[in-house]
């Protein structure tokens, strides 16, 4: 009686067979690699020429990103602000809620939180030209502010209204720009893209270029826009102080850029950014935090360099 | 004589009552020191001509007082913000009484297109003159620093004096 039979695996189907399953079992790591790496550095700062880095660690670099030291923060430190007009001056909006401040440099902190709710900050600002004026945004509540360093806080806004839902600011900037009512505009990151606020905290409101409301009284075609990625989040916002009609904005599709006040937008580098800063002098200097690593470049965007590996 | 004295101190009596009425008309039609509104003078008489329209049309959302809706900060549950106040502690002094005038008299979408608020358009509600009027009473509140704020804004506006 013959034995049983089976089909005879000649050398190119096992081969193919064999690719097959090795790339069947490759996949997940494939997929993985596609989903956004997770960011090292939710925050960056410069102070003066220093370079503040912010994830797990607060960290300085005083040689353009040589070496980094480690500085003693209370807790985990998802925002960062700094003022040109106040060397050593941070303000660091803490993951376990409140803010601290350091006057030298991030040597030393010390709380300030007074009246401010509780909950997680994930943004922090300086009013351009008020060093002594804070932002801070509380997650799940709003906006609130402070005029005497973080002695003691008000709340000035509720979040916005974007896309039907109140939306958290997850990323805050001081925008050196006249509203018309006095005061300078704030500029904010949602989850579900970018808004700005007057200083008098009259309203939340789209971006507009400044003569949109003659176009609409006129008739006259409106002036040209070309905005972010609608409803994208938004991580991080810069405003050059030196330059504040200069933006950069980091989102999950890379490093962006505005040089007319955020009405006209364009994409500088792409990648997973989660933060950004700008030089406080050089508008053209700007570092960010791309695919986990940081990169710096010297030319507005133009090119970019590898900065540190932390 | 007596007759003569009574005609007599009647005359006076009128005479005074109209000087009395002469000089009222005279200080309500005057314009108010430090206060205009689109570069035009301001009276008395129009100050108490706005408080009435402010009563009748604005108190009952911004406050008798122009204190606004409570927790005026907060956002209601519509997605909309409560109507601010008016007073020193809002605010309306940040802008440029052209941006008042078109927000009372087109909504706020006349000044942010697109922009969704409670508060009607009162165009065909009260006339170009009654929204000056109310505009002008609640200026008037005003501490003299707020109101030298919206005075520099309003003079910096290209629609301001």
């Amino acid at each position: 009686m013959p034995g049983p039979t089976y089909p005879t695996l000649r050398r190119r189907s096992f081969l193919l067979y064999s690719g097959t399953a090795v790339g069947v079992l490759a996949l997940p790591k494939v997929l993985n690699a596609a989903e956004p790496v997770k960011p090292a550095m939710v925050t960056l700062a410069f102070d003066g020429d220093a370079l503040l880095a912010a994830g797990s660690d607060l960290l300085r670099s005083d040689d353009g990103g040589s070496s980094w030291t480690a500085l003693p923060v209370p807790a985990v430190v998802p925002a960062l602000a700094t003022h040109p007009e106040r060397p050593g001056r941070i303000i660091a909006g803490l993951a376990s809620g409140g803010v601290a401040l350091s006057e030298d440099g991030g040597r030393t902190w010390e709380g300030r939180s007074r009246g401010l709710t509780e909950g997680k900050v994930d943004a922090v600002a300086m009013a351009a030209g008020q060093p002594d004026m804070i932002y801070a945004s509380v997650q799940g509540d709003g906006l609130w502010k402070s005029e005497d360093v973080g002695q003691n806080w008000s709340l000035a806004m509720d979040r916005p209204w974007l896309a039907d839902a109140e939306r958290d600011l997850l990323a805050l900037t001081s925008v050196d720009l006249a509203t018309g009512m006095g005061g300078i505009w704030i500029y904010a990151g949602t989850p579900a893209g970018l808004t700005r606020v007057p200083d008098c905290f009259c309203r939340w409101q789209d971006v507009q270029p400044g003569d949109a409301m003659d176009a609409l009284v006129s008739g006259d075609a409106p002036p040209s826009e070309a905005p972010l990625p609608a409803g994208d989040p938004i991580h991080a916002l810069a405003s050059a102080p030196s330059a504040p009609e200069t933006l950069y904005a980091a989102l999950p599709s890379g490093i962006w850029t505005s040089r007319d006040g955020g009405v006209v937008w364009s994409h500088l580098v792409y990648g997973y950014a989660s933060a950004v800063a700008v030089h406080p002098v050089d508008p053209n200097h700007i570092v960010a935090a791309l695919d986990g690593g940081l990169k710096q470049s010297r030319d507005g965007g133009a090119t970019w360099s590898a900065l540190a590996v932390i | 004589m007596k007759r003569k004295s009574t005609i007599l101190f009647g005359i006076a009596v009128v005479g005074l009552a109209a000087i009395a009425v002469f000089t009222q008309k005279q200080v309500s039609e005057a314009p108010v020191d430090g206060l205009s509104f689109m570069g035009e003078p301001v009276t008395t008489d129009e100050i108490a001509r706005g408080q009435e329209v402010y009563a009748a049309n604005c108190a009952s959302c911004h406050g008798a007082s122009l204190g606004g809706q409570p927790d005026w900060k907060r956002r209601l549950d519509t997605g909309r913000m409560p109507a601010p106040p008016h007073d020193e502690s809002g605010h309306t002094w940040h802008h440029a009484d052209r941006d008042l005038f078109t927000i009372t008299k087109l909504g706020v979408g006349g000044v942010v297109p697109g922009y969704e608020s409670d508060m009607p358009a009162y165009e065909g509600v009260l006339t170009d003159e009654e929204i000056r009027a109310v505009l002008v009473f609640i200026k008037s509140t005003w501490p003299d620093r707020e109101r030298a704020f919206q005075a520099n804004v309003t003079a910096n506006d290209q629609g301001g004096s």
